[in-house]
């Protein structure tokens, strides 16, 4: 139990942080410190730091869903079957090789990349990018590892049917991002059909088409011998191939009418909401920050209107924020998540528009606005406490489209903003007439308060 | 520890091998108990508070974290939930910081991007905050106020009540954790990890502030908590902040309850059956092992681990791998005063329940009758020392580390465990399965799925 739980909404979304505890701070000069190189046609990145003997590493390439086109279950079986075998080694040898020195290999598929995240101790890290490389380059696709990946990835949706959390989030991302926007997930009928009529013909395909250096991204953290692994890189990566660019939107996400949705489920305790829209806005577009920093005063954190008013005076939910997602690639969204027990959705949702509202129609002050600006630049300087920061910051920079000395310049960005372009950004950006409303839970069965 | 997650123990041991340590140092007032790992612990004098110090300069960032040696295992009957619940009114203001005179916690903590929490557990309550070593000595002004100063206004308690209700209406929407809860109330009949850590709901609903009150008058005294200090900040500066904030006062005016309740021996397999609507069915068993600081503790550990830590562990080959479930644990759940071992799954689509737990068992009676090998064990306790320098990746991990050894009882664990789990044989893996991962004092959970109405 804690006071405090956000889990749809990254207080820190879109905020990048400097290095704290255990690593090395260069403050005003991260970019100068990161060694970057195009080695074997990967962005490779590196970010040597004081901790000793660790070593993490986060990548990605753009092999999401939005890319598998003729069967949107293909990018994830792809992804899935990674790490079970390659043509030379099976997923148990593999594994063994691992395990035996703790070190950790993952792969995972979202709607544009293919994540990689591994980390290690230092002497063990040639052997983590040779079977990186090899499970990337080489994966064994048998007829046998598909069809466990099938049933298993099956029963994965099944999960995702009975949680309310996840039966919002698909149907807010439907609703704000149209027909074939990369940022619009496929429904839970669509992923059971895809996967079924599946074949590993296309998984084969769908590897050989996407899978390649010339879009990947490597970052390396850590007690790094730079000349070291740059050598292997060179030799687990030489020969490699191919790859394809990111898919854009053909254009933004505009608004449409009003939608008010209720994706019901039996035997739920609690109702998950969501309320927004789509910006239209990618990070990188010049009114981001500021919208970001009326979002947070909307709903980051223990001070912000929402956590101060519906939960902390009204009692109305236990969780409740307000921030950006998903503009990383593409343009993203806005949006309100929160839980309310059936019982007070209606009076929780009025108080969270409430507050949506007066937010809207009355900007933010200017005091907010400064005490935002010292908790975002704090943030900065605290979420960036590990490696994993670190690695996750420099790779979203990359991903964004932004150089490297973005992150030395984002606390003067933080600070210069001004009311006029917060105030400003949220007046463009949102429009209260237009709301997508989304809940999911035992709607029906709720009674009125007493 | 169920309330934080699995309790891992991938941090241990970090300070030892960092090399610096806090050198012991002498401020008045202060009586230095001993040093381990680079760890320094101290008594304050005035009223028995027990001090954690590490300085870590390698970055100008500080954790502090005050762990109260009270959680949900004190409370009774009609009341349980109250350690939780107090833990969200103590947000809500003290004394001399409070939102109406500007200075209370989330303002201070909120406009310096501090990262900040609470948690509540079975054994232990702790606060805690990652910022700035700079404004280090404002957030230790306001955790040691609200420690004697607390506000407790029924309004509070009364919007507070519906919050927590609703994280409690969270937990449930999840079958799974429907289903701990009951297994594990079925598990313990008489001892308080009988009940949820969050209360039972009419509980929560109805417990009054003067009985908030009560509890807080027993339990938040400094002879009961435990201070600890990770980072940018000099022994000596560390200290005599703490004296500073926490030195005035008293200690507790009567002795601090102990839980006088025992289990009864389990004479008997137990079983529950939870019906709700959902789709993926789910089996889980829980054994009863002794609390964590017991010697066979490690041996239960790497067990579990042999158990399920990977693709080559056995349940993954039995049950994973053959596409009978898909997700699977096992592990030891600390506790202080007696632990639980955990087997876990949530099955595959048209798998059933009766087969999953049949290689459940069957796979841990090839234990109890073959053992495992040395090459088992090698690998669980080089991936440990492995996850040890991965858990010097961060101040804040370090203190929550070292605040669950706290809840346990002796922080000292958080650099020697690793070594007891170092030494532990094949044979002793054997043995501790055999001796406690018996039928008759196993508690059998099935989550059954049923059709939505």
């Amino acid at each position: 139990m804690s006071i405090f739980n956000f889990r749809y909404i990254s207080r820190s979304a879109g905020v990048v942080v400097l290095a704290l505890a255990g690593v090395q701070l260069h403050a005003a000069d991260m970019a100068k410190h990161v060694v970057r190189a195009t080695i074997a046609g990967i962005d490779v990145i590196e970010y040597p730091t004081d901790i000793k003997d660790v070593v993490t590493i986060v990548g990605s390439l753009p092999a999401g869903d939005t890319f598998a086109a003729d069967n949107i279950a293909v990018a994830t079986l792809t992804g899935t079957l990674l790490d079970k075998g390659t043509a030379t080694m099976d997923k148990f040898a593999i594994a063994g090789q691992l395990d035996r020195v703790g070190a950790k290999l993952g792969f995972s598929v979202g709607q544009e990349v293919l994540s990689i995240q591994a980390r290690s101790l230092k002497a063990d890290l040639p052997l983590v990018l040779k079977i990186m490389a090899d499970e990337l380059r080489h994966p064994a696709f048998t007829a046998e590892e598909f069809d466990k990946a099938k049933i298993a990835i099956e029963g994965g949706l099944q999960q995702q049917a009975q949680s309310t959390d996840s039966r919002a989030a698909e149907a807010f991302n439907r609703a704000i991002f149209p027909e074939g926007h990369p940022n619009r997930p496929a429904s839970l009928d669509e992923w059971h059909t895809a996967l079924g009529s599946a074949t590993l013909a296309q998984v084969k395909a769908f590897h050989e088409k996407f899978y390649g250096p010339s879009h990947m991204v490597l970052v390396v953290v850590g007690d790094l011998d730079i000349a070291k692994i740059n050598t292997e890189l060179k030799k687990d990566f030489a020969g490699w191939s191919g790859g394809a660019p990111y898919r854009r939107a053909s254009k933004p996400a505009a608004l449409g009418a009003p939608v008010d949705q209720t994706v019901n489920l039996a035997g739920k305790t609690s109702v998950s909401v969501f309320v927004g829209q789509a910006t239209g806005l990618r990070f990188r577009d010049p009114d981001s920050l500021a919208l970001r920093a009326g979002a947070a005063v909307l709903g980051s954190g223990f001070t912000s209107r929402l956590l101060g008013r519906v939960r902390d005076k009204e009692g109305l939910t236990y969780s409740i924020a307000a921030g950006i997602s998903d503009d990383t690639f593409d343009d993203g969204d806005w949006r309100i998540y929160a839980s309310f027990a059936p019982t007070l959705l209606d009076k929780g949702l009025a108080a969270t528009q409430r507050e949506l509202h007066l937010w809207w129609q009355d900007g933010i002050s200017a005091d907010e606005l400064a005490a935002r600006k010292t908790d975002m630049i704090g943030a900065y300087q605290v979420s960036l406490a590990t490696t994993g920061g670190i690695a996750g910051t420099l790779l979203r920079t990359v991903q964004r489209g932004l150089p490297l000395t973005w992150m030395d310049q984002y606390p003067k960005s933080v600070d210069a903003l001004t009311l006029d372009q917060v105030n400003g950004a949220i007046k463009r950006y949102v429009d209260p007439k237009k709301l997508v409303i989304i809940k999911s839970g035992s709607v029906i069965a709720a009674v009125p308060p007493k | 520890m169920k309330s934080i997650g699995p309790f891992s123990l991938t941090l241990l041991a970090l300070i030892a091998s960092q090399g610096s340590s806090a050198a012991q140092v002498a401020v008045p007032g202060f009586t230095f108990v001993q040093s381990v790992g680079g760890i320094d612990e101290y008594t304050l004098d005035a009223n028995g508070l027990q001090v954690l110090v590490k300085p870590d300069h390698s970055a100008p960032v500080a954790s502090f974290n005050v762990t109260y040696h009270v959680g949900s295992r004190n409370e009774v009957t009609g009341t349980t939930g109250s350690t939780h619940l107090l833990e969200h009114l103590m947000f809500k203001g003290s004394e001399h910081f409070n939102d109406p005179a500007g200075n209370s916690i989330k303002q201070y903590l909120g406009a310096r991007g501090a990262s900040f929490n609470a948690t509540t557990s079975y054994d232990r309550t702790n606060y805690f905050a990652t910022l700035g070593a700079k404004d280090l000595e404002g957030y230790v002004a306001i955790e040691a106020d609200r420690m004697r100063n607390l506000w407790l206004h029924d309004a509070d308690k009364q919007a507070e009540m519906t919050v927590v209700r609703n994280e409690y209406e969270r937990g449930k929407n999840d079958p799974n954790s429907l289903l701990h809860e009951d297994v594990q109330a079925t598990a313990f009949m008489a001892y308080p990890y009988h009940h949820p850590v969050i209360g039972w709901k009419s509980d929560i609903e109805k417990v009054s502030v003067q009985e908030l009150r009560a509890f807080y008058d027993t339990y938040y005294w400094p002879n009961n908590a435990t201070v600890t200090v990770v980072g940018d900040i000099e022994a000596a500066a560390a200290l005599n902040l703490v004296k500073r904030y926490y030195g005035g006062f008293p200690k507790s005016p009567h002795p601090i309850p102990e839980v006088i309740t025992e289990e009864p021996v389990q004479t008997g397999p137990r079983r529950v059956i939870d019906n709700k609507p959902g789709k993926v069915g789910s089996v889980l068993i829980l054994y009863k092992v002794p609390g964590t600081l017991d010697a066979d503790i490690p041996a239960l550990d790497v067990l579990g681990d042999v158990l399920y830590s990977g693709k080559n562990s056995r349940l993954y080959r039995a049950l994973i791998d053959k596409n009978l479930a898909l997700r699977v644990g096992a592990g030891v759940e600390n506790l202080r005063a007696a632990s639980l071992f955990e087997l876990s799954a949530s099955l595959s689509p048209g798998v059933t329940h009766d087969a999953v737990e049949k290689v459940m068992l069957e796979e841990l009676e090839k234990i109890k009758t073959d053992g495992v090998t040395a090459d088992e064990v090698l690998q669980v306790v080089r991936q440990h020392r492995a996850a040890q320098a991965y858990g010097r990746d961060g101040k804040a991990s370090v203190v929550a580390q070292l605040s669950e050894w706290i809840g346990i009882g002796d922080w000292t664990q958080y650099i020697r465990y690793e070594d007891k789990l170092a030494k532990v044989t094949p044979a002793e893996v054997q043995r501790v399965a055999k001796a406690y991962l018996d039928h008759r004092q196993s508690t059998t959970g099935w989550y059954v799925p049923e059709a939505a109405p």
